[in-house]
């Protein structure tokens, strides 16, 4: 497939956009899910008997705290397969 | 009971041994094998790859654009004519939309199936789908009642039902027949979803509080300052509920297709699958239907 300059400089932008807003993205839900996971073991040791309730609780919290890692997952396949150069 | 030969057990590990050193041969070549018999003599050969992996992506993901990026008729079943005439109903986006609608349809029965086969022993012995089924709708009716309190357990069937649809849609995935894909997997389908549960909330929150009550804060900038945001804030609910789950099983059906294409679909994709679509299906079913369900409670609740 025959590119310009140009063409090509876009297309790596796109591609190092992708790479770097997947990178960035995934800092902010990881740091999260590990919080909500330790605070959920320690709530879980202190009282063993609210384990399904505080596990329920947790996977609710997490999979809203993932949502912006999300959306960077959404932005960088755009950026992959959507950006036509 | 005795067995003659090799046992159970070292069978597993020699399939298991095969396999692996499969997926390492043949991750390294690119080259797929193919066995038949071509020129009168039987052959065993290397073939190089049709697809690209950006390729297959795209004609799984965007099959009309790969469509018209490579100049092919479409067809739909093998058939011109059929396609021709989805074309003139659904344009530029005729497969896509023939197999989404395709896949609702096939969805719709299978959650017509699970009634039925509950609702046929209602009054008899309990057989184990409906069990199951009662387990569900007993889970459910507790989170309703604690989130909703007990004169709402109207909406328990509304709740159940998000639920099923959905996991439904996620599970359909797994199935290893061409062509069936998660409707979820399509924006349109979350993105209706979304619409309809934040209708339901402010049908809810206005039944509830009546008409000027509830739309007073958005409204209303004496009483509410950020009266602005709040209504925009309503409008990204329904953003992030439906990017949520489209996202996720999106983004797990990309990275099945992609590590499935590196090893050759061999003895990979069964433990993505069960990650990606059991484990990551069922949460985002249960996270959609509990958001939904502690929407309309924040909004009935009085300040």
């Amino acid at each position: 497939m025959e590119m310009t300059i140009a063409q090509g400089i876009a297309k790596a932008a796109a591609l190092l956009g992708a790479g770097v807003c997947m990178g960035i993205g995934a800092l902010g839900p990881g740091l999260g899910e590990g919080f909500v996971a330790g605070k959920a073991c320690e709530g879980i040791a202190r009282s063993p008997e609210n384990a399904n309730l505080i596990t329920r609780t947790m996977l609710v919290g997490q999979a809203v705290s993932e949502s912006t890692g999300i959306y960077s997952l959404v932005i960088a396949l755009l950026l992959v397969f959507a950006v036509k150069v | 009971m005795t067995h003659k030969g090799l046992s159970l057990k070292t069978w597993i590990i020699i399939i298991g041994v095969i396999e692996i050193a499969v997926v390492i041969l043949s991750g390294g070549l690119n080259k797929t094998l193919q066995v038949g018999f071509e020129d009168g003599t039987f052959a065993i050969r290397n073939v190089a790859d049709k697809y690209s992996i950006q390729e297959a992506i795209t004609e799984e993901f965007q099959p009309d654009l790969y469509l018209t990026e490579n100049g092919e008729e479409g067809t739909i079943y093998g058939s011109t004519a059929l396609y021709d005439f989805f074309h003139r109903i659904f344009g530029g986006s005729t497969l896509s939309a023939f197999s989404l609608i395709r896949m609702l349809i096939i969805v719709n029965l299978a959650i017509l199936l699970i009634a039925f086969s509950v609702k046929k022993y209602l009054f008899d012995r309990p057989s184990k789908p409906q069990i199951l089924m009662e387990g569900v709708y007993e889970f459910f009716d507790g989170l309703v009642i604690d989130s909703l309190g007990k004169e709402r357990r109207s909406y328990t069937p509304y709740v159940v039902t998000i639920f099923l649809f959905i996991w439904v849609c996620n599970m359909i995935g797994m199935i290893p027949i061409p062509g069936f894909m998660e409707p979820t997997r399509n924006l349109n389908v979350p993105l209706g979803m979304g619409i309809m549960c934040i209708t339901v909330v402010h049908i809810t929150a206005i039944r509830t509080k009546g008409l000027w009550r509830h739309l007073e804060p958005f409204i209303n900038p004496i009483k509410n300052p950020m009266c602005v945001l709040d209504a925009v804030g309503e409008i990204s609910k329904v953003v992030s509920i439906s990017f949520r789950l489209f996202g996720n099983i999106l983004g797990g059906a990309i990275i099945v297709l992609v590590i499935s294409s590196l090893v050759k679909f061999i003895l990979f994709p069964v433990g993505l699958n069960l990650f990606f679509g059991l484990f990551v299906g069922t949460i985002q079913a249960f996270v959609f239907t509990m958001l939904a369900l502690s929407y309309i409670s924040v909004a009935i609740t009085e300040e």
